[in-house]
């Protein structure tokens, strides 16, 4: 085996796959990246048998053969090499010779018999979409921030990609909040799938600038992702999410429009005094034309803000301060609604104009 | 059959090497055999491809070798959550994952699409109670002998309550028995427009063909055929034809046929030959008995606590009832507390439905003078022309059912006596409701102006 291939499209080639080689597994194998040569073709594979990242590397020259090679390792190693050098990798056994120039090494690889293989996508059974790549990645910033980490209950561990009214809508919630966008308008096809955060969070480290579509196939319990030379795949997490547009609240009618950054200023000013009590703030709606934002008064002190904007009736609710500043850094206008209907019920927040976005926080017992 | 599981991975555990047995093998577990297949649970679709292609000989061999009989092996996706549950539970559960993904171009149309009929509508699912069982044993009868007895069978009752559930279970049942029957289920709305449609396009005698070839027509909603003279006409004449055929006809409404306007007489002595029955509201113990019913069929788990609670609560209907139920299943699962805890730290208000949306006693006494056209001041007092008193009668009973005023402070309200006055008042207006379309009517639209 043996390749031909530019340091800089080498180093970001290793820098995406080597991520998901881990060291914590039980099976030496899977530190390694696998390179093959197959007519031409390169391709680096690594995975940690959750999901599995595939690029396909433009090489200049290559001979046919497979290898798999300590993956930290070797991204360092080209990672340091001089930029615009030509480096030339070949495999004799499992001994893998890197040359550049003035600069030789030999690493000890390992057969690729036992590299595990990975599972793919039945194309004739998988449901595909395709969309820009920036729309995807604001998309998914957005909803991410309110999946959960907690083990014990799977289904809220991942984004939910799903299907409605003929939208693609993604979806994640901890069980205190919950947000929600709708990624594609219009799709032909349905689906309904947990894609684990963890493998998302990996599909969007390896987006870069020059990249314009993506491409994303589910089958029963896999899905692909494909952008630009790199193909990401994962599981799917076998769980049902709940049923979640029913918690999004139709009959708030406290409706307040506000200034995202004013709001988001209150906000952390109120924060720095609600430490104490596990950053529990008090939004309220006063008179006609007070929103106040209100600390409790505790060790600390208390802090009360205002902000005018037009009030159609009075009302009270206590949140979480960090869920409202997270929820605000995400979305992307000026100027946001924030409807709610007294204490008991959860505070649904939009953005003024476009209404693709919808993240609901659930109140907290005041 | 564990044990036999356990020398199956000893037996590999000999042939492999240590890391590649606890990685890949440790951790499968065996979910059954069933038809010669031997299905075995793993982690992820990354442990179903690897051992499929590098260890299914493996697998093969030392099932083999401990005397298992079976023809193929199969690696199924077995998520950590489910691991616990009983063996045959993990097959239903992987079905639904097989339903998660799938694409329009393979939805064939639902099979009851031309019949109209949904399967989820069964006799098994429908809760039997007080309020219902003597329409559901009229519905029995007709399945066992459609076109005689009852026929035709009029169901009226107010919305939520199950009509439609109950005529779909009898067309459901009747097909199961005799998959040949023609049988059309269409609310009356589907009825007149495809009417409309028919004979602008000149087929007109089409659509009357249509419906004399059927064995058994359901018409949902019938109420809303008020002013639609030719489309009712068309009714009766397809009426008639399968009457006289012997054909079984359904028929659902809100109320009773004379009390639609504008049914002909004639029509409405014909829906109720047969007699009418009613869907009522249930009783405390039957709403109880709903909710465990479908607690049960969700698998969900649900303290009986919990259960009184909302059918003390929720006194609309089954809808609305069933409604709050699965929002509490799902509150409850999505913030990984028991429904009675949501209940008890008031994280869920089931009342919001029925709760009065701030709205004074003048208000309430204002809208129903309005509407019965007199004056607040000759509505309340002691007048005792019957209109004046109809109109006193019915404001108490909204202050009381709305407002949830006591009843000395309605008195003192509307001007009576005392109390006891204020409660026969509101006894009248309750045992009227049962009978008295119009007045329910009434009280209906006063309820729209009082809080529109």
């Amino acid at each position: 085996m043996e390749i031909k291939v530019i340091q800089e499209k080498l180093a970001k080639a290793l820098n995406t796959v080597s991520r998901v080689a881990t060291s914590k597994i039980t099976l030496p194998i899977l530190n390694n990246v696998l390179i093959r040569v197959d007519n031409k073709k390169v391709s680096l594979t690594t995975t940690n048998l959750d999901m599995a990242v595939v690029d396909y590397l433009p090489v200049s020259d290559s001979k046919d053969g497979v290898v798999t090679v300590p993956a930290r390792l070797l991204a360092e190693f080209v990672s340091n090499l001089p930029k615009g050098e030509n480096i030339t990798i070949s495999a004799k056994d499992t001994k893998v010779t890197i040359s550049a120039g003035k600069y030789s090494s030999v690493i000890n690889g390992a057969a690729a018999d036992d590299f595990p293989e990975l599972p793919e996508i039945n194309e004739s059974q998988a449901v595909t979409f395709k969309m820009s790549v920036e729309d995807f990645k604001n998309g998914l910033n957005q909803v991410i921030i309110a999946s959960s980490n907690d083990l014990t209950r799977p289904a809220l561990t991942g984004v939910y990609f799903n299907t409605y009214d003929g939208v693609l809508a993604v979806a994640a919630t901890d069980g205190y909040r919950l947000a929600e966008k709708k990624i594609i308008n219009k799709v032909e096809s349905e689906v309904a799938a947990i894609v684990p955060t963890t493998s998302l969070q990996e599909v969007m480290r390896s987006i870069s600038d020059d990249m314009e579509e993506i491409e994303f196939s589910f089958n029963e319990d896999l899905v692909r992702f494909r952008l630009g030379e790199v193909e990401i795949i994962s599981k799917l997490i076998d769980a049902s999410f709940p049923d979640y547009l029913k918690l999004i609240p139709k009959e708030n009618d406290i409706k307040i429009v506000l200034k995202r950054d004013e709001l988001m200023r209150v906000t952390k000013l109120a924060a720095l005094f609600a430490k104490g009590v596990g950053g529990s703030i008090v939004c309220e709606t006063k008179g006609e034309n007070e929103f106040l934002v209100k600390s409790v008064a505790n060790e600390f002190g208390e802090n009360d803000s205002k902000i005018e904007t037009i009030v159609n009736k009075e009302g009270k609710v206590t949140l979480n301060s960090r869920f409202l500043m997270d929820a605000l850094n995400v979305m992307d206008e000026d100027e946001i609604c924030f409807d709610f209907a007294g204490h008991l019920a959860p505070v649904l927040l939009t953005n003024k104009k476009n209404k693709d976005y919808t993240h609901i926080v659930m109140p907290l017992n005041a | 059959m564990y044990d036999v599981w356990k020398n199956v991975l000893a037996e590999i555990e000999q042939k492999v090497s240590p890391d590649n047995f606890s990685t890949w093998i440790k951790d499968t577990s065996l979910i059954l055999i069933e038809d010669g297949v031997v299905k075995i649970g793993v982690r992820n679709s990354f442990y179903v491809k690897q051992l499929r292609s590098r260890y299914f000989d493996k697998f093969s061999s030392a099932l083999k070798n401990n005397s298992v009989e079976f023809n193929d092996i199969e690696f199924i996706v077995q998520s950590d959550s489910k691991t616990k549950v009983k063996p045959h539970e993990v097959i239903n559960s992987n079905e639904k994952v097989r339903e998660r993904v799938k694409s329009l171009k393979s939805n064939k149309p639902l099979t009851g699409y031309e019949n109209g009929l949904n399967e989820k509508y069964t006799l098994d699912n429908f809760i039997v109670g007080s309020n219902n069982d003597l329409a559901v044993s009229a519905a029995k009868s007709i399945i066992d002998s459609p076109g005689t007895r009852y026929n035709p069978f009029f169901l009226y009752g107010g919305p939520g309550l199950g009509k439609t559930h109950l005529v779909q279970a009898i067309g459901n049942e009747l097909l199961k028995r005799n998959p040949n029957l023609k049988i059309l289920y269409t609310p009356i709305s589907h009825f007149y427009s495809d009417f409309v449609d028919s004979i602008q396009n000149g087929k007109g005698k089409e659509f009357h063909k249509k419906f004399q070839k059927l064995d058994v027509l359901i018409i949902d909603d019938f109420q809303f055929i008020v002013n639609k003279e030719k489309s009712q006409e068309e009714f009766f004449n397809i009426f008639n034809d399968l009457y006289q055929l012997n054909k079984q006809i359904i028929v659902t409404s809100d109320r009773l046929p004379s009390q639609i306007k504008t049914v002909d007489e004639r029509l409405a002595s014909r829906l109720t030959w047969a007699g009418a029955f009613d869907l009522q509201l249930p009783k405390f113990e039957d709403k109880c008995a709903i909710l465990k019913a479908k607690a049960e069929m969700l698998g969900a788990e649900i303290e009986q606590e919990a259960i009184e609670y909302l059918a003390e609560n929720v006194n609309t209907n089954i809808r609305d009832l069933e409604g709050e139920f699965s929002t509490l299943l799902l509150m409850s699962d999505v913030r990984g507390v028991t429904p009675l805890e949501l209940i008890r730290n008031g994280a869920i208000n089931v009342n919001k439905g029925s709760k009065m949306r701030s709205v004074s006693a003048k208000r309430v006494l204002d809208m129903v003078a309005k509407y019965y056209q007199m004056s607040v001041k000759d509505m309340c007092g002691k007048s005792r022309v019957s209109n004046i008193k109809t109109a006193r009668q019915v404001a108490m009973f909204l202050l009381s059912k709305e407002l949830s005023m006591s009843t000395p402070k309605i008195a003192l309200e509307v001007g009576v006596k005392d109390h006891t006055t204020v409660m026969h008042g509101i006894k009248k207006i309750e045992s009227d409701l049962k009978l008295n379309f119009t007045l329910r009517d009434q009280i209906e639209e006063i309820k729209e102006k009082i809080y529109g």
